[in-house]
C-alpha cells in the first residue's frame, strides 16, 4: 500500500481536530503586553476583596485542596484516607495554598506555621505556588506512572470527567466571587490540567 | 448569564482575571489553529501573542452574534494569515498553486515518513497547508477560503486535492496492516 485511503486520512484529521494543545504562550507574556497597551486596568475591587475576606479565602483553599486530593486519589487509584504518604505531601505542596517560596517543602501541617508580612507577600506566594501547582498537575496529567494500557486510558478519561466537574464548580463559584484569587487560581490550574489530560486521552493513548 | 458573557463584560472593563480566564478557556483551540497554519512553533508563538492582543482590543466590538470562541477563532485565522502574508510565506499563493503539482510530484525525499499529521502538514507548501487546515480541520467552505486567501473556490479545491494526496502518502506508515487490524482494510494506529 503506498497511500492511506481517503477514509483513513479522514480518521486522522478527525483526531487532529479533537486534539487539544497547550497554549503557545504563558499568560504572563500576554498580560504584560496587554498592560503596556492599557487593556488591563488595576482593579481596586480585587485588592479590596483580598484584604477583607481572608477567612473565606482560607476556607475556600482548604475545601478545594481536600476536594482536589480526593479526586486525585480517586483517579489514580489510591485509598481515600490513611496516613499521609509521600504522594500526599507532593500533592499538598503543589496545591495553591500560601507558601513562602516557590520550592516550599512543608507538609500540610507545617503550612499552619507559615506567616506573611503583608497581603502582597501572601498574594505573591499564592501566585508562585499556583504556577508550580499548574506545572505539576499538567506533568502528572500527561505522564502516567506505568506504561499506557486500557486501565490507564480509563483512568485518564475518569480524570478528565472529574476535572470537568471541578471547572464547573469553580465557574459557579466565580459567578459570585469573580475576583477571589484562590478560586481563580484553582480554576486556571484545573483548566491547564484538563487540557493536559485531554491531550493524554487523545494522543498518548490512541489505539486502546 | 453564561459564564463567558460575564467574563467578557469584566474583560472589556480591563479586569485581568476575567481576561486570563477567557484566555485559559480558549487558548488551547485558538492557539491550535495558529500553530497549524504556521507550521513553525516559534513563529506560531509570536503570532499567537498578536492574535490575543487583537482579540482583547476588539472585545468591545463583540456583539454576541456568535459564540465567543467562534468570533475569536475568526480573528485568529485572519490575523495569522495576515502575519504570514507579511513575511511573504503565502504572498505568492497564486503562483504556488500553479506550481504545487510540480512540487508534489518532484518531491525527491520519497523516504520521508511523517510521525504525525502535524509533521506531515509541515511538509506542505504554505498555501496548501492553509487550504487544508481551513477546509479539513477548521471546517471552512471553499468559498470562505477563497475570500480569506484571495483565490478562487476552484483553486482552493485543487489545492486541497493535492494536499490530501501528499498527506496520504506521507502518513501511509501509520496504518496498521497486521492481520488483527481487521479484514485487510487497515487500522489507523497512533498519530
Amino acid at each position: 500500500m503506498s497511500h492511506l485511503s481517503e477514509e483513513q486520512l479522514d480518521q486522522i484529521i478527525a483526531a487532529e481536530r479533537a486534539r487539544e494543545q497547550e497554549p503557545l504562550n504563558e499568560w504572563r507574556t500576554i498580560a504584560a503586553r496587554a498592560r503596556e497597551e492599557g487593556l488591563i486596568r488595576e482593579s481596586q475591587t480585587s485588592r479590596g476583596w483580598v484584604s477583607s475576606q481572608p477567612w473565606l479565602q482560607a476556607a475556600a483553599a482548604v475545601l478545594l485542596l481536600i476536594g482536589g486530593i480526593a479526586i486525585g486519589r480517586t483517579t489514580i487509584g489510591l485509598p481515600s484516607s490513611g496516613t499521609p504518604s509521600a504522594s500526599d505531601a507532593a500533592v499538598a505542596n503543589s496545591a495553591p495554598a500560601p507558601s513562602p517560596t516557590p520550592t516550599a517543602t512543608a507538609s500540610p501541617t507545617q503550612l499552619d506555621n507559615v506567616s506573611f508580612a503583608s497581603v502582597d507577600d501572601a498574594a505573591a506566594a499564592l501566585d508562585r505556588a499556583v504556577r508550580e501547582y499548574k506545572q505539576a498537575s499538567q506533568f502528572l496529567a500527561a505522564n502516567n506512572l506505568s506504561a499506557p494500557n486500557e486501565d490507564s486510558a480509563a483512568m485518564y478519561r475518569t480524570r478528565a470527567a472529574a476535572l470537568d466537574k471541578i471547572v464547573n464548580a469553580t465557574e459557579s463559584a466565580l459567578q459570585t466571587a469573580p475576583h477571589d484569587p484562590v478560586i481563580n487560581q484553582y480554576y486556571l490550574a484545573t483548566i491547564g490540567a484538563r487540557v493536559a489530560t485531554r491531550q493524554a486521552v487523545s494522543v498518548g493513548l490512541r489505539g486502546f | 448569564m453564561p459564564f463567558d458573557q460575564l467574563d467578557l463584560k469584566r474583560a472589556i472593563g480591563g479586569d485581568e482575571r476575567a481576561m486570563q480566564r477567557l484566555w485559559s478557556q480558549h487558548a488551547p483551540h485558538i492557539d491550535a489553529v495558529v500553530r497549524r497554519l504556521c507550521g513553525d512553533p516559534e513563529l506560531a508563538a509570536d503570532i499567537s501573542q498578536e492574535v490575543w492582543m487583537q482579540i482583547f482590543r476588539a472585545l468591545p466590538s463583540y456583539r454576541g452574534d456568535s459564540q465567543f470562541g467562534t468570533w475569536a477563532h475568526r480573528i485568529a485565522v485572519n490575523r495569522t494569515l495576515n502575519a504570514l502574508r507579511k513575511i511573504r510565506r503565502i504572498a505568492k499563493l497564486e503562483i504556488e498553486i500553479e506550481d504545487d503539482t510540480a512540487m508534489t510530484e518532484m518531491e525527491t525525499d520519497r523516504t520521508f515518513m511523517a510521525e504525525s499529521i502535524e509533521q506531515a502538514m509541515g511538509k506542505l507548501s504554505p498555501g496548501a497547508r492553509a487550504v487544508f487546515v481551513l477546509h479539513d480541520v477548521e471546517g471552512y467552505t471553499h468559498g470562505e477560503i477563497g475570500e480569506e486567501l484571495g483565490i478562487t473556490p476552484g483553486g482552493s479545491k485543487s489545492q486541497l486535492f493535492k494536499a490530501r494526496a501528499k498527506l496520504r502518502k506521507l502518513l501511509v506508515h501509520l496504518v496498521d496492516e497486521s492481520p488483527t487490524a481487521g479484514k485487510g482494510k487497515g487500522h489507523v494506529a497512533s498519530v
